[in-house]
């Protein structure tokens, strides 16, 4: 055996069946091994959109997913793709090819320093150097990735590695040793204690939930936490899917395009409970101000976070489903129904500043009667831009799933995001919505969905501008509009028909219901143009 | 502040190069770095000194401690830390300075390891601010070269 055989023994031994990649001279053992083997190899059409179906995969099946490419240009197209996971904590393993290991530092045909490239995107990296060492490599990069803050993890390949035969018979460990890796699962006991003495303490508490709550799976314990005590919750971008939309105790989204009220919420709180998020400036602000008049719980795996963007008082550490379950056990005795009637008359003298256009479809409507459509646990993946922003806050959530980047911003993400989601769960409805801009980063994945027979569900808001900046150039640069106009073209039409996609288009409010309700009903894959007006804003 | 910390990593390519970047790219400072193998072939031990305020200096021991190739990190107090620098440094002589200069290094514990006619290396282990006193009391007679490890430190408890 050797070790690109290895490989795929250890994709085996990981119950891998689907992995998204791209070859080259470099990885092409890699390709060999995999010709014949029971793994299904998805051909994307650009590398970086094999790291963000991996990434939709991953979220969608709760386990890391697997990209691969070949050296040098292949490996760098992957990094933005990889540094998209690293910033929203989501578990890949992302295999590249090298030069053979004698001709590492010659500058040789497709060779790249992509160890070096990655690591400040990595959770952890491997240079493999010995065939024997594959079966190790591949156990530990699994369980980096998939334990404590979840996140990428590389694995680069020399080819002459690939070739090498194992010296040893293939065994797959069983356990993982690594002497400087020992997440904290279980909070600490005695910070516990601090936090329900906050708790019973605060007269105005509030719950924070950020992407760890998904992550860690602990939705269900952190929502019968607060159901249990009383306590209003806010999510982040990440967070978002915590609660369900209608949840009584919920108050949306905070932040710059969040709700006013949300974030009203955030600042007049006495004390503020901050699970699994990293803080950072476009949820939170003003930081400085909230130490001043909050008490701040800081619960987090990442023990770095915590003191990171905020000073806590009381930070920690451990894994959201242990630390909720065991606040869970706990009788407090709050009473905030005086806090809870306050949020909800916020909520409701909540004033919307933004624009709507009475012209074409308003992107706001567009989004809560799609959502309000979609099957109760549709995937639902959101580009960034103006798009993100809209999804972000009209997303009707039931039990569903709503996947985007709150974290890097990578713009084209959803396609292939919603590609790779819709494969971890072939029955499960799942729509991208991207803009207009997004889309044409990234619709050339289209082609491997139609090759694959994936069906895809894609909604485009079309304003011909790159909307989100066109707005910062409106409110900070006296309107002058500077490189965001993407013009007329080209005809999405076609696009679709040569894609194999039923085409839909809406560019008026009425029409919304009847083409949301084909385009969603369609057996196959669909592509819905909403023509939206440029001077709709987000904030 | 002043930040001292003593960095258990694996014995392993790119390591160093890994911590050195993680303090560039979050804006920590290093005053000084210095790295080299424990009793054990495959850990290396590293002394990183560095500086800023309480929180700064929190989170560069959370960050470090974040490495899956650092083994462990101890924050030393200045008080209850042994430390220690090494320099090798090469000074100009005449006949008439030399005597003044074979005092200096007399006073200050510093031995000569080479005499040429016309330089001498001198070598120094001490800690940081005898180091940089020796530095000022010869630079009046002229440093043709310096070099020095990074201060090294152990707790003493």
């Amino acid at each position: 055996m050797n070790g690109a055989q290895a490989m795929i023994q250890c994709l085996d031994q990981e119950n891998i069946h689907t992995i998204f990649g791209y070859p080259g001279v470099a990885i092409a053992p890699f390709y060999e091994a995999l010709y014949g083997s029971d793994v299904r190899h998805v051909l994307v059409r650009q590398e970086q959109n094999a790291g963000h179906a991996a990434s939709g995969f991953a979220r969608i099946s709760g386990r890391p997913a697997v990209c691969v490419t070949t050296s040098g240009p292949g490996a760098l197209n992957l990094i933005t793709a990889v540094a998209t996971a690293y910033a929203d904590s989501i578990p890949l393993i992302a295999v590249t090819g090298q030069v053979a290991r004698r001709l590492i530092g010659r500058d040789v045909f497709q060779e790249a320093d992509v160890i070096g490239a990655m690591e400040p995107f990595t959770k952890y990296r491997y240079m493999v150097r010995r065939a024997d060492d594959i079966p190790r490599v591949m156990k530990e990069a699994f369980y980096i990735a998939s334990t404590g803050r979840k996140g990428p993890v590389l694995i680069d390949l020399p080819i002459d590695v690939q070739q090498e035969e194992l010296t040893q018979p293939f065994h797959y460990p069983e356990d993982v040793s690594i002497r400087g890796y020992k997440p904290h699962i279980k909070g600490n006991g005695q910070q516990l204690r601090r936090v329900l003495q906050a708790l019973k303490a605060a007269e105005k508490p509030l719950l924070c939930a950020g992407g760890g709550v998904i992550s860690s799976g602990a939705q269900d314990l952190v929502r019968s936490f607060c159901e249990k005590h009383g306590i209003p919750a806010v999510t982040t971008m990440m967070g978002i899917g915590a609660f369900p939309s209608a949840h009584p105790l919920y108050y949306g989204m905070i932040g710059n395009n969040g709700r006013s009220y949300a974030n009203k919420a955030m600042s007049e709180s006495d004390l503020l409970i901050i699970a699994g998020a990293r803080v950072a400036d476009r949820a939170m602000p003003n930081t400085r101000r909230l130490e001043e008049t909050a008490k701040v719980i800081h619960i987090d795996i990442d023990t770095a976070e915590i003191g990171k963007n905020i000073g806590p008082t009381i930070p920690l550490v451990g894994d959201l489903r242990d630390v909720f379950q065991r606040l869970l056990d706990q009788e407090l005795q709050l009473d905030t129904s005086t806090w809870r009637e306050a949020l909800a008359g916020w909520k409701d003298a909540a004033v919307d500043h933004r624009v709507h256009s009475p012209r074409l479809v308003d992107p706001n409507t567009l989004v809560q009667k799609l959502t309000a459509r979609m099957d109760p646990d549709a995937v639902y993946c959101a580009d960034v831009g103006q798009n993100q922003m809209w999804s972000a806050i009209n997303y009707e959530m039931k039990e569903g799933r709503f996947l985007t980047t709150g974290g890097m911003g990578t713009m084209g993400y959803a396609v292939p995001c919603a590609l790779g989601a819709r494969m971890a769960a072939p029955d499960r409805q799942t729509v991208a919505v991207c803009g207009d801009g997004a889309f044409q980063m990234s619709f050339n994945e289209l082609a491997t969905a139609q090759a694959e027979g994936v069906p895809m569900k894609v909604v485009v808001m079309r304003n011909h501008y790159l909307g989100l900046v066109k707005e910062y150039q409106d409110k900070n640069y006296g309107g002058h509009h500077s490189g965001v106009t993407l013009g007329d073209g080209p005809d999405f039409g076609k696009i679709a028909c040569a894609y194999g996609m039923s085409y839909y288009e809406v560019s008026e409010n009425q029409a919304l219901d009847r083409i949301l309700d084909r385009f969603l009903q369609d057996p196959g894959s669909a592509l819905l143009v909403c023509q939206v007006d440029d001077v709709n804003n987000t904030k | 502040m002043k930040g001292i910390y003593s960095v258990l990593v694996e014995n392993r390519a790119g390591v160093l190069a890994e911590i050195a970047r993680l303090f560039a790219r979050r804006n920590f400072n290093i005053e000084s770095l210095a790295v080299g193998e424990t009793d054990r072939h495959d850990t290396s031990s590293m002394t990183i000194v560095s500086s800023g305020d309480q929180r700064t200096l929190d989170q560069i021991e959370k960050h470090l401690n974040k490495r899956i190739d650092v083994i462990k990190v101890r924050r030393l107090e200045e008080r209850d830390a042994l430390s220690l620098e090494m320099m090798l440094i090469k000074v100009a002589y005449s006949v008439s300075t030399r005597s003044q200069i074979m005092e200096i290094c007399s006073i200050m514990g510093a031995s000569i390891l080479h005499l040429s006619p016309r330089h001498m290396v001198i070598e120094l282990h001490a800690a940081h601010e005898k180091i940089e006193s020796f530095i000022d009391l010869v630079r009046p007679f002229g440093i043709l070269e310096v070099q020095r490890t990074g201060t090294i430190s152990m707790s003493r408890k």
